[in-house]
């Protein structure tokens, strides 16, 4: 009988920490405790183990522009654009007469621009957005950035 | 787009309207890029067709045909741009004009004397500058 407790008391020892055995208690304290002690296993595994989700809130906030920022986006979805040569293409090149689009392709440069800053663009205005130059300036003046 | 027309359009600009509209209609039915890519294309090939005509009568024509086609196909849900007229936030926080500002009462003006010194002399400015490029006003006869 001492032997068998002893053997008992061995494999309490060796049994790994992380792995819990299920107890036939029937009293609600412990098995509460015994919950809160999972709990405690898996929160202590996901701060430790786990990359913390990020927490910020953006409530659709738009990320923050600067004119600097605008001209980047502007020029790496002209870049991106098939029937524009990235190596012509400059901030003051002129669609029709640098670049060899037509009117319909500036059309879609105009769209492009719309899907890229999230805001309609109307024909009055993009008809006059001629440059890479006026689409920066337009958006600027669209969301307030004067820097 | 304003709802009426207060100048005259160009063909060339009813034109490029009608492949913009007919290009978003595309969007609002083809959810997945490839296909839409595919029909975009299409859609391109058959206004390049008939770039080089000439006729105003056949172009007028042809623009009209092309009015028809998209009122046909027009998507019944359209996407929208957020702030777009129909847009889901179109009109939600309503700027204040600025000219709300003048009728403000002298003692809430008098709170802030500086900012109403400036406004007073930009107004000056202004009047000065349309009057420099645009002629004075005339009087009505009636």
């Amino acid at each position: 009988m001492a032997s068998l407790t002893k053997s008992l008391r061995y494999a309490a020892l060796f049994k790994p920490l992380s792995v819990l055995i299920p107890r036939a208690t029937t009293t609600g304290l412990f098995h509460t405790l015994n919950m809160r002690e999972t709990n405690l296993n898996i929160a202590s595994l996901q701060t430790t183990e786990l990359k913390p989700v990020g927490c910020m809130r953006s409530y659709s906030e738009k990320a923050p522009l600067t004119l600097d920022l605008i001209e980047q986006r502007v020029l790496l979805v002209l870049r991106l654009y098939d029937k524009i040569n990235p190596d012509k293409l400059k901030v003051e090149s002129h669609f029709m007469q640098d670049l060899g689009l037509d009117s319909l392709d500036h059309v879609e440069v105009i769209m492009a621009m719309e899907d890229e800053f999230g805001f309609e663009i109307p024909d009055g205005d993009a008809e006059k957005l001629l440059r890479p130059q006026d689409i920066i300036r337009y958006v600027a003046d669209k969301e307030d950035i004067y820097e | 787009m304003s709802y009426l027309q207060t100048e005259i359009i160009s063909h060339a600009r009813k034109v490029c309207s009608l492949y913009k509209r007919s290009l978003r209609n595309l969007e609002s039915w083809y959810d997945r890029r490839p296909m839409l890519r595919y029909r975009a294309v299409l859609l391109r090939a058959r206004f390049d067709e008939n770039k080089d005509v000439k006729d105003l009568r056949v172009a007028q024509q042809l623009l009209d045909e092309g009015e028809k086609e998209l009122f046909s196909l027009i998507h019944y849900q359209p996407k929208k741009f957020t702030y777009s007229p129909g847009g889901v936030a179109y009109e939600r926080e309503v700027a204040p004009p600025d000219w709300v500002l003048d009728y403000w009462h002298p003692m809430e003006k008098a709170a802030y004397p500086e900012y109403f010194a400036r406004r007073e002399q930009r107004k000056k400015e202004y009047i000065e500058w349309w009057e420099k490029t645009y002629g004075k006003p005339t009087e009505p006869s009636h």
